[in-house]
């Protein structure tokens, strides 16, 4: 919704002063039971409650939350698969008074462009990367990425991932946690309201952090994606507890 | 009119500098100069080579020279076809004993330049390239002398500066030996 | 007037300054090395940003989101470096994101990579090839203008001899005439507003403001390529009206075929010579004018015969083109062999002539 502000105003004073447009032009289009759509909006709330919306640009890989480009009322650059991180440096470069952060899934950040981020952690890149895990390339129809748990079933490791044949999973968070030029670094999930509470928390501390001037901030989200699993949709919460966040540890790693 | 200048020698006996010194002291004078090197990828030891041209007018003359108008021969190795460049009647600085002045085509005017006892004797002995320089420009006048030595003193990075005064007496005593010979 | 012995990619890099540029990323690689090490120590001096880039890869597509965020920017390799940046310069003629490529190569066996490039998608890429590094200067300027003017990656393809011969030089900012207006450019204040910006491959737009899509924008891409190719051709050509034998060369090696020639001309030989000056678009047309009447068409350029292809799409008559280069290669892999030499050259073209 816009305010329309051409004639006399037609809403009482104080709601148009409380007014926060909505940043989300529509509806998603992904699936029933996704992870992805919960952790657009926190991330979206949160450049409101900085205040921050319209100093923000936004770099968006691809995945199926590619899509949200459309309906993000942000300034966007959709950048190649993986090189988000490399997109971000140079905008910041540019325009340091801007707010850069990066949208990426596990596919984009870990498979396509992990030196992208591990060179923009190291640099001290003053950007906030958010990358959504949810251990599988949604977007294609389920196949194994670099963080697919062990054992998890995907159109490219049938029977489950099996280190033997497949190896193990990377734990992104932590590798960038590892990184000197990192400065806030933690890892959520959206499988429960308090953890969609705590991931909101986690997006503000990186974006305040990178307000502050401190240096790289990522938070790693786990989403949920029980099409790309296999798991009836309501199970995706469940699922998501008993597997990926049972790997991949919720909390901070690094904070400055 | 374009003058041009082949440099031929080993890799460590000073040719890029003595030709980014020359080049340096045309562009200073305002004149227009090209410096094109080839030594190859070793530092030292290798083939050295750098040709450098001189003019008025924005230049024609392109990066390896088809022919030349004068060359300066730091060492014997490496130098073959060289000379053949040279055009009749061309200029050349020999360094002896390290290139025989004996050994070149009649129709080229050959001045045999000893460079090491020059610069030892005005106790330079890093300097023998900027004593062929400086017999190079007392006989062909490309620069004026002073323009030579304020090149290289700007080209001398920090730590080396205390190389300006010994490098200038070598390029003094390089315009000496010719002009007692000539 | 004054003048400065800078070696090319010294030039290049204060031309880069003087027009405006003030992002730039580059990974090492001889012959580029030297431009990247200018701009590193030029550009914070000018407000500028120089990052010596972990990879190409990641060069690239930093300078793409700075020229994204309204920056005149650019990044240069050679060979095997621009190579890994095909992808994102492909992404940039679609996204319609200007900068500029400097393309300093070992040798001319590039041609094919410049002119075709090796990305995905519908595009092409504006290729300037200077013959020298005055005129290296000037492109410099002239790319960061065309960029700009048509919201494109566009491209300079250079060799050893223009990256690290020392000319005189003086570098003058040159306007080459107004721009449209950046009004694409993200600056991050359109969120919230309901008009907030997007540069994307797709173009699908915004939910409340839908783009063309991929056929709709990809279409009007195609015809901006194809007004580019109408209108940006540049050539120059010497001799050519009575001329018996034309021969065709680009960057370094043309101007030694220059200097051949009008030795050959003075001689009494009815030859001339012509010089694409931007590969891409291929000169086609004067190129045609040029080679009408002409009994041989000799193209020499140091690789297997890349521009050969497209002299022979355009010559006035196709069976008077033959191949007169070659490939040749210093022993160190790093610059040409002997075949670039006047003397050479000559040998070549009087045995090319019939």
């Amino acid at each position: 919704m816009i305010i329309d502000t051409s004639g006399p105003p037609v809403l009482p004073a104080k709601q148009v002063a409380d007014f926060k447009p909505s940043l989300l032009l529509g509806e998603h289009s992904l699936c029933p039971g996704c992870g992805e759509p919960v952790a657009l909006r926190i991330l979206l709330e949160v450049l409101q409650e900085l205040d921050i919306v319209q100093r923000t640009i936004g770099v968006v890989g691809h995945g199926c939350y590619g899509s949200f480009v459309r309906i993000m009322d942000v300034d966007v650059l959709q950048c190649l698969h993986g090189r988000a991180p490399a997109c971000a440096t140079g905008i910041k470069r540019v325009r340091p008074g801007v707010a850069v952060f990066t949208l990426q899934g596990d596919g984009d950040m870990a498979n396509e462009g992990l030196q992208e981020v591990l060179h923009a952690a190291a640099r001290g890149e003053n950007i906030t990367c958010v990358m959504l895990n949810n251990g599988v390339f949604g977007d294609t129809g389920g196949q194994q990425t670099a963080t697919t748990v062990l054992g998890q079933r995907t159109k490219t490791s049938i029977d489950g991932r099996d280190p033997e044949l497949h190896g193990y999973p990377i734990p992104v968070a932590d590798l960038v946690a590892s990184l000197r030029g990192s400065a806030y670094v933690a890892r959520g999930a959206v499988s429960t309201a308090a953890g969609v509470l705590q991931a909101k928390r986690m997006l503000r501390k990186a974006f305040q952090t990178q307000l502050d001037g401190a240096g790289f901030s990522l938070v790693e989200i786990l989403t949920m994606c029980p099409t790309g699993w296999f798991v009836p949709t309501a199970e995706g919460p469940t699922y998501q507890q008993g597997t990926m966040e049972q790997t991949y540890g919720i909390g901070e790693l690094v904070t400055r | 009119m374009e003058r041009e200048l082949v440099v031929s020698g080993v890799g460590g006996q000073g040719i890029q500098l003595l030709a980014k010194t020359l080049a340096l002291a045309a562009t200073r004078e305002g004149r227009y100069a090209m410096l094109a090197a080839d030594y190859g990828g070793e530092m030292r030891g290798g083939p050295s080579k750098a040709a450098v041209v001189v003019g008025d007018a924005p230049l024609q003359a392109l990066p390896i020279l088809p022919s030349a108008w004068s060359a300066i021969f730091a060492h014997h190795r490496f130098a073959e076809g060289v000379q053949d460049r040279l055009r009749p009647g061309g200029i050349v600085v020999a360094n002896t004993p390290l290139v025989d002045p004996s050994g070149f085509r009649p129709d080229l005017r050959v001045f045999a330049v000893d460079a090491m006892t020059a610069a030892k004797a005005v106790e330079a002995p890093q300097a023998s390239g900027f004593v062929l320089l400086g017999a190079y420009n007392a006989l062909t006048r490309m620069v004026e002398p002073a323009a030579l030595v304020a090149a290289m003193e700007e080209l001398l990075p920090p730590y080396r500066r205390q190389h300006a005064e010994s490098n200038a007496r070598a390029i003094a005593a390089g315009a000496a030996t010719v002009e007692v010979s000539a | 007037m004054s003048l400065e012995l800078l070696d090319g990619g010294a030039a290049m890099a204060e031309a880069a300054i003087a027009a405006g540029c003030r992002f730039f990323t580059g990974y090492p690689m001889s012959p580029f090395t030297g431009l990247l090490e200018e701009m590193s120590r030029r550009l914070p001096a000018a407000g500028g940003v120089c990052l010596n880039a972990e990879s190409e890869i990641e060069g690239v597509n930093m300078t793409l989101g700075a020229a994204a965020a309204g920056a005149r920017a650019a990044t240069g390799s050679c060979g095997q470096g621009i190579a890994l940046m095909q992808e994102a310069i492909a992404e940039a003629a679609l996204n319609e994101t200007p900068f500029v490529v400097f393309n300093l190569a070992r040798n001319q066996q590039d041609y094919f990579q410049a002119t075709r490039g090796g990305g995905w998608g519908d595009y092409r890429t504006i290729t300037l090839a200077p013959k020298d590094v005055p005129e290296a200067v000037e492109h410099t300027q002239l790319l960061f203008h065309l960029a700009d003017k048509h919201r494109a990656p566009v491209m300079l393809y250079g060799d050893p001899l223009l990256a690290q011969t020392r000319v005189g030089v003086d570098v003058q900012p040159r306007d080459f005439g107004p721009l449209p207006a950046k009004d694409w450019v993200l600056d991050g204040t359109g969120g919230g507003t309901g008009r907030s910006r997007q540069i994307w491959t797709w173009a699908m737009g915004k939910a409340n403001d839908p783009g063309p899509g991929p056929d709709g924008h990809w279409r009007a891409i195609a015809d901006k390529f194809d007004r580019i190719a109408a209108e940006e051709q540049r050539h120059e050509e010497s001799m050519v009206d009575d001329a018996e034998t034309v021969v065709v060369a680009f960057g370094t090696a043309a101007k030694f075929v220059e200097h051949v020639v009008a030795g050959l001309r003075a001689e009494g030989h009815r030859i001339g010579w012509f010089r694409p000056v931007t590969l891409w678009p291929f000169p086609g047309a004067a190129l045609r004018r040029a080679t009408t009447g002409a009994r041989n068409v000799l193209v020499f350029e140091l690789n297997a015969g890349q521009m050969l292809d497209d002299v022979r799409i355009h010559a006035a008559d196709r069976d008077a083109v033959r191949f007169v280069g070659g490939v040749s290669i210093a022993e160190s892999g790093l610059s040409y062999g002997p075949l670039l030499d006047a003397p050479a050259i000559r040998e070549r073209i009087l045995g090319g002539a019939t």
